[in-house]
């Protein structure tokens, strides 16, 4: 079971990721390292949100599998789609 | 029937899909469609990259920084409101549930402002490629929110009305379309606003 603590701590975490992706925009001139890090910052909320909010870190494995699966596929794919 | 078929270890016994099974399946499909929107809006990208860029310039970061804390606080609290119906503390529950209806409200209203001052500027749906599928991909996550608000209103009045004393299962199925709708937001945001 996921408790307060940790779903107040995923919420920050989150919260953070949001502006740190919105900071490297403008810091980072390089594209492809930018692309890299907002999509793996992405990966990361995602993650979070999947195992904490959805509580599928308890749920039987394969769907939490399946619902992984669709963040690192979808970016992935974006990624490759912008460094090609 | 074998002994051996009635042994169940113990991390099995709590692992459990939370809500309706249906609903999992839904959430799979609309998170298919959403994935295909954003794979084409990458690839249209490629192929049209000064469109994308003046596109992208055009849009408010400011207020996309908005949507998605907006989107992600009314996630928390419908996580939190959950936890709290688990324990019986339904009066405190309305109460989260309202605020991150609240927080959801920040989203439209900060959303609809976007798109007005695009149309004031004389942009809409035809101006271009980028916005096509700005307008399709933003509108058709509207729509979910709008969706999400009416799930999140139907399950407070429940709330109110004692309606989960037996079974959190509708609650579960509610809670986990409503981190769908933010999980979609959180790709979306970077592809249209940051990348």
């Amino acid at each position: 079971m996921i408790t307060i603590k940790k779903i107040t701590l995923s919420w920050l975490l989150l919260i953070s990721l949001t502006l740190v992706s919105i900071r490297i925009s403008s810091v980072i001139d390089e594209p492809r390292l930018l692309t890299f890090i907002a999509l793996f910052i992405v990966f990361l909320k995602a993650q979070q949100i999947i195992d904490n909010f959805m509580e599928l870190k308890h749920a039987p494995r394969k769907w939490r599998f399946i619902l992984l699966s669709y963040i690192f596929f979808t970016p992935g794919i974006i990624f490759l789609i912008y460094i090609i | 029937m074998s002994n051996l078929s009635l042994v169940v270890s113990p991390k099995s016994i709590n692992k459990r899909l939370p809500g309706d099974l249906a609903m999992w399946f839904f959430i799979l499909a609309e998170l298919t469609v959403f994935s295909l929107f954003f794979i084409a809006f990458a690839v249209t990208e490629q192929f049209n990259g000064e469109m994308f860029h003046a596109g992208k310039s055009m849009l408010h970061t400011v207020a996309g920084l908005i949507n998605t804390l907006a989107l992600i606080t009314s996630s928390f609290l419908v996580v939190l409101s959950l936890k709290f119906v688990s324990l019986g503390k339904n009066q405190l529950t309305v109460y989260l549930l309202i605020l991150s209806i609240v927080a959801a409200c920040v989203y439209m209203a900060t959303k609809l402002w976007e798109y007005n001052q695009l149309f004031v500027m004389g942009i809409d749906i035809e101006t271009n490629t980028f916005f096509t599928l700005y307008f399709l991909i933003t509108g058709f996550h509207f729509l979910h929110v709008i969706l999400g608000i009416v799930i999140l209103i139907c399950i407070a009045v429940n709330v109110k009305k004692g309606g989960y004393k037996e079974s959190i299962t509708g609650f579960e199925a509610g809670a986990s379309y409503w981190h769908m709708v933010d999980l979609v937001w959180i790709i979306l945001f970077p592809l249209i606003y940051i990348l």
